[in-house]
C-alpha cells in the first residue's frame, strides 16, 4: 500500500468505528441520578442511597426477585425489586447502588452493588477487639 | 524498623543505578559498572524486603498494620502466603518484587551483545525507584500503633488477625494475582526497550531482542487474565467468565496493544516499515498498565465496580499520578527530540494484498478493540454515571469478527508481493468447510446473523491455521508457535460463541426431597451438610446437596452457602459438573425457611378497616410509633419496635390489642397479644407497609393463629432457590486458552532461537 492509501484506509477504519462508537456509547450510557429525576427517564439508570433496614426486605422465589426500600441521597424513599437474590455484603452495605428503571411505582433494578469500606478500612478500636 | 530502612535502601540505590546507567548512555563508560553493581544491590535489597513481609506473615506478627488487617493464624499455608498481596500495600510490593525478578534477567540480557543496556536499564530502574517511592508512602510495614495511632497505644501486639477476605479464601489467589503481575511487570520491558531505542536513535535492531520479551509478556498476561476468569466462572459465581468489570478490563486493555504490537513488529523485521508504529505500541502499553493501575487503586471508580476499591489516601493518589504522567512525558519528549529523525524512516510496501498491510490492519482492529474498551473504562471519571456492561459486547462483536478474518487472510498472504490468483485459490479449502460448519451450525439454532458471521470467521480462521500447523508440523517449520496461537484464539472465540450466546439459564426452587425437571436432569435437594474449611473456623459453611440424575446417571452437586462473619453477610459458591460438551452449573440464590404464619392466617389491614375473620371482628386503627419518628434513624438503623393497634370484636366482648414487632438490626421479632381469658386466639402484627395514598395507604399485616387449627397446618419444607445453568462447550475456550498460551510458548522458543545464530 502507497502511504496515501494506507493512511486513507487507516482514518476511513477509525471514522467507522468512531461513529459506531459513539452511538453505541450515547445507548450505554448509565446516568447517576436521584429518585426524582428516574421517573422522568425511560432508559436505564443509576440511584445511589442507602437500604432502609428497619422496612420488609425479602425474597420472592416464585418470581426470583429480591426487593427492599431505598432512600436516595435526597432522602426520597423507594421500593426497590431486584431480578435476583439478596446481593453479597447486602446486610453491612454502607450505601447501595441500584442500577435499573422505574417502573409501576417501584423501581425495577437488573443489578444492585453494594459498598463496604468499612470492612477493608478497619479501625483502630477493632484491633484492640481482636483475638480477645 | 527493618522494613522500612530496606525499602528506603532499595529505593536509593534504585536511584543511584538509574543515574549511573544514564551517564553510561552519555558516554561515561566507567559508569556501567557501578550501574549494574547498584542494580544488583537493588533487586537483593527488593528480594529481602519480600522475604521478610513473608517471615513476618508466617510468623504472625500482627503488630504490623497490614498483616493484621489481612492475615490471620487459622489460615492454611497456601493462603497464608497469598495474605502477602491481598491488600493494596503488599500488591504493591508484589508489583515490585517482580519487577525486580525480571530486572535480574532484564540486565543480563541486555548486557550480552549489543542490546541498549545503557539506555534500556536507565529507563527500567526509573520504574523501580518509582514503585520503591509508592511503598514508602504506603509501606505494608507501618505498625498498628501508628497506622491507628490515638486508638492503639504504643508496643500493643494483638493476639489475632482481622483475617483474608473470604471471597479469596481459595485456590486461585495463591496463582492469579503473581501471575498476573508477572505479566504487569514484565511489560515494563517492551516500554523500556522503545525509549531506549529512541535515546540510542537506532530504529532496526531493537524489534529482534526484544520480541521474545513481547511474546513472553503476551503469554503470561493472557494466561493470568483466564485465570482470573476462571477465578469468576468457578468460584465466585458471577455465572460467567467475563463480566467486562473495569479491573479486568484494564488488564486487558494493554494485553490488546502488546498483541498488536506483536504483529506490526513481525511485520517490521520483514519489510522494514512500521517503525514508529512499533515504538508507539510498545510504550503505550506500559502507560497503559501504569493507567489502569491508578484506575482500580486510586479509588476514583469506586461506585463501578465488582472489586472493592479503597481509597489509598492522597499521597498514593498524586505519586501515581505523577508516576503516570512523568513516564508520558518522558515518553513524548522522547517522540519530539527524535521526531526528525523518525520523520526519515523510511515506510513499508505499496501493495495491498499483502501480509505486511494485513498485519497492520489487523494490528489497528486490535486497537480499536483496546480503545473501545478504555473509552467505557474510563468513563465514570469524567462524567456522573457508567456504561452497561453491553456496550463492550456489542461494540466488540464486529471487532472480533474482522480480526478472526484478517488472521486467517493474513496468513494466506505473502510477504512484500502475492499473486492474486494463487491467494484466492487457497481460499477455497478453508472458506468451504468453514461455510459447511456454519451451515450446519445455522441449523441446529445458531439464527442471529452476527454470531453466524463471528462463527465463520473463527471457523476460517481455525481451518487456514490447522493446514499450516499441519504442514509446519511435518516440516519441522519453526513458525509452528504462531499457528498454534492462531488456532486456540479461534477456539477461544467459538468457545465464547458457544458458552455465552446459547448458554440456557432457568430459575429453580426446590423443596426437600422433591424433585424438578430442568434442562432434562432431574434435580433433588437432599439437604444441607455442615463441613469444615481448614482455612475458616469462624464461619460454619454447608454444602446443599443436590442430586442430578439423568439416563440411571447419578452424581450430587454441593453448591456451598454459608453466613460470613467478616462479610455480615451471605456467601455463597456455586458448584459445576464438567461434561465434554457442556458444563452444568448449579449457583445458589439462597434458602427459603418455611413461612412461621400460614397464608390464611395473615390478613393486610388498611389503616381504619374493619372486617370480619372468622367469629371475630378485627380492626386496624393506627400504628403505635411510641417515641419514635416515622422514616426516623431507629428505622434505618433497623433496631426499634412498633405496634398495631387493634380493637377485636367478638358478640360477647370488645376489646383493644397491641401486638408488636421488635427488630434487631433488621431482624423481625413478633409480640403476641391475646384476648384476656381467652387462649384460643394469638395475635401476632406480622409487617407494615407506609406506602402512599396513591398506592392504597398505609396497611398493616396481621397474623391470627387459632390453636384448634395449628396440628392440621400443611407445613411447607425448606426450599433452595437456585439458578441452573447449561455452559454448552465452555471446555472448548479453557483448551482454547491453553493452546494459545503454548503458542505464544514455542514462539518465544523460535525467537529465541533466530537470536542466537
Amino acid at each position: 500500500m502507497s502511504k496515501k492509501s494506507k493512511t486513507i484506509t487507516g482514518i476511513l477504519i477509525i471514522l467507522v468505528f468512531l461513529t459506531i462508537g459513539f452511538m453505541s456509547f450515547m445507548d450505554s450510557k448509565i446516568e447517576y441520578v436521584n429518585f426524582d429525576e428516574a421517573k422522568n427517564r425511560m432508559r436505564t439508570v443509576e440511584v445511589k442511597g442507602q437500604w432502609v433496614k428497619g422496612k420488609e426486605s425479602k425474597f420472592d422465589a416464585v418470581t426470583n426477585t429480591f426487593s427492599f426500600y431505598m432512600v436516595d441521597d435526597f432522602n426520597r424513599e423507594m421500593k426497590v425489586v431486584l431480578d435476583g437474590a439478596k446481593p453479597n455484603n447486602f446486610d453491612v452495605a454502607e450505601a447501595v447502588v441500584a442500577k435499573g428503571k422505574m417502573k409501576d411505582g417501584y423501581f425495577h433494578a437488573k443489578d444492585v452493588l453494594t459498598k463496604c469500606p468499612s470492612k477493608y478500612e478497619a479501625d483502630g478500636k477493632e484491633v484492640k477487639m481482636s483475638g480477645s | 524498623m527493618i522494613g522500612k530502612v530496606l525499602i528506603h535502601i532499595f529505593f536509593i540505590t534504585a536511584v543511584l543505578s538509574c543515574v549511573s546507567f544514564f551517564l553510561t548512555h552519555l558516554g561515561k563508560e566507567k559508569f556501567l559498572k557501578f550501574g549494574r553493581l547498584f542494580y544488583h544491590i537493588t533487586a537483593v535489597g527488593i528480594l529481602s524486603t519480600a522475604a521478610y513481609l513473608m517471615y513476618l506473615i508466617l510468623t504472625h506478627q500482627f503488630q504490623f498494620a497490614y498483616i493484621w488487617e489481612q492475615s490471620s493464624t487459622d489460615l492454611q499455608l497456601p493462603l497464608l502466603m497469598s495474605t502477602f498481596y491481598s491488600g493494596q500495600e503488599g500488591s504493591f510490593m508484589l508489583w515490585t518484587t517482580m519487577t525486580a525478578i525480571i530486572g535480574i534477567f532484564l540486565l543480563n540480557y541486555v548486557s550480552k551483545g549489543d542490546r541498549l543496556e545503557p539506555q534500556v536499564m536507565s529507563v527500567f530502574t526509573l520504574i523501580i525507584a518509582f514503585l520503591g517511592f509508592i511503598l514508602i508512602l504506603k509501606s505494608p510495614f507501618l505498625y498498628v500503633w501508628e497506622k491507628f495511632a490515638g486508638d492503639v497505644e504504643y508496643g500493643y501486639i494483638p493476639a489475632e488477625g482481622r483475617g483474608l477476605n473470604p471471597l479469596l479464601q481459595n485456590f486461585w489467589i495463591v496463582i492469579h494475582p503473581p501471575t498476573l503481575f508477572v505479566g504487569f511487570s514484565s511489560l515494563a520491558a517492551p516500554f523500556c526497550f522503545a525509549i531506549g531505542t529512541l535515546m540510542k536513535n537506532r530504529y532496526d535492531d531493537w524489534i529482534k531482542f526484544s520480541m521474545p520479551w513481547l511474546l513472553f509478556s503476551g503469554m503470561i498476561l493472557g494466561l493470568g487474565i483466564m485465570m482470573g476468569g476462571y477465578w469468576a466462572y468457578g468460584v465466585l459465581g458471577w455465572g460467567g467468565y467475563w463480566a467486562w468489570d473495569p479491573v479486568e478490563n484494564s488488564s486487558f486493555i494493554p494485553w490488546l496493544i502488546i498483541v498488536a504490537a506483536i504483529h506490526t513488529m513481525i511485520a517490521q523485521k520483514r519489510t522494514g516499515g512500521y517503525k514508529k508504529t512499533n515504538l508507539m505500541l510498545c510504550i503505550t502499553s506500559y502507560l497503559l498498565v501504569l493507567y489502569s493501575t491508578f484506575l482500580t487503586r486510586s479509588g476514583i471508580l469506586g461506585d463501578s465496580s465488582v472489586h472493592s476499591f479503597v481509597d489509598p489516601g492522597y499521597e498514593v493518589y498524586l505519586s501515581l499520578i505523577v508516576f503516570i504522567s512523568l513516564f508520558t512525558l518522558i515518553s513524548i519528549f522522547a517522540i519530539v527530540y527524535r521526531y526528525r529523525n523518525l520523520k526519515a524512516l523510511t515506510a513499508g510496501t505499496n501493495k495491498m494484498l499483502t501480509r505486511e498491510s494485513t498485519l497492520f490492519i489487523g494490528s489497528i482492529t486490535l486497537c480499536a478493540a483496546a480503545l473501545v474498551i478504555l473509552a467505557g473504562t474510563s468513563w465514570p471519571i469524567f462524567s456522573k454515571g457508567s456504561i452497561d456492561a453491553d456496550f463492550y459486547n456489542k461494540m466488540n462483536l464486529p471487532i472480533a469478527i474482522l480480526i478472526a478474518l484478517i488472521n486467517g487472510i493474513s496468513l494466506l498472504l505473502k510477504w512484500k508481493q502475492d499473486d492474486e490468483k494463487r491467494f484466492f485459490k487457497s481460499l477455497i479449502f478453508p472458506l468451504t468447510l468453514a461455510f459447511i460448519v456454519t451451515i450446519g451450525l445455522v441449523i441446529i439454532g445458531v439464527q442471529d446473523f452476527l454470531i453466524a458471521l463471528f462463527a465463520l470467521a473463527s471457523l476460517f480462521t481455525f481451518f487456514v491455521n490447522a493446514e499450516l500447523a499441519v504442514n509446519a508440523f511435518r516440516k519441522k517449520n519453526s513458525s509452528i508457535g504462531a499457528y498454534i496461537a492462531h488456532l486456540g484464539l479461534a477456539l477461544v472465540f467459538l468457545g465464547i460463541i458457544a458458552s455465552s450466546k446459547y448458554s440456557k439459564e432457568e430459575n429453580l426452587s426446590l423443596e426437600l426431597n422433591k424433585p424438578v425437571d430442568a434442562f432434562g436432569y432431574r434435580l433433588t435437594y437432599m439437604g444441607a451438610t455442615p463441613f469444615e474449611d481448614p482455612n475458616n473456623k469462624t464461619d460454619i459453611k454447608y454444602h446443599f446437596n443436590v442430586r442430578v440424575e439423568k439416563d440411571n446417571k447419578e452424581l450430587v452437586l454441593q453448591p456451598v452457602m454459608y453466613y460470613s462473619e467478616y462479610s455480615k453477610g451471605l456467601m455463597k459458591n456455586p458448584d459445576i459438573a464438567n461434561f465434554a460438551t457442556k458444563d452444568f452449573y448449579l449457583a445458589p440464590m439462597g434458602l427459603v425457611e418455611p413461612e412461621i404464619f400460614s397464608e390464611d392466617e395473615m390478613h393486610e389491614l388498611k389503616k381504619g378497616e374493619e372486617r370480619k375473620i372468622g367469629e371475630l371482628t378485627v380492626q386496624f386503627s393506627d400504628f403505635d410509633f411510641g417515641n419514635i419518628q416515622q422514616g426516623g434513624k431507629e428505622i434505618q438503623s433497623g433496631n426499634y419496635s412498633i405496634g398495631a393497634l387493634l380493637k377485636v370484636k367478638d358478640s360477647k366482648f370488645i376489646e383493644n390489642l397491641e401486638p408488636k414487632i421488635k427488630y434487631t438490626d433488621g431482624t423481625a421479632e413478633y409480640m403476641v397479644a391475646k384476648i384476656s381469658g381467652n387462649d384460643q386466639y394469638s395475635f401476632y402484627f406480622v409487617k407494615m407497609s407506609v406506602q402512599g395514598e396513591d398506592l392504597g395507604g398505609p396497611t398493616a399485616t396481621i397474623a391470627i393463629v387459632n390453636k384448634k387449627n395449628i396440628s392440621q397446618k400443611p407445613r411447607t419444607d425448606e426450599t433452595l432457590v437456585l439458578t441452573a445453568s447449561i455452559k454448552p462447550f465452555i471446555n472448548v475456550l479453557w483448551t482454547g486458552t491453553g493452546i494459545l498460551v503454548l503458542g505464544f510458548f514455542l514462539s518465544i522458543l523460535k525467537r529465541r532461537k533466530e537470536l542466537k545464530k
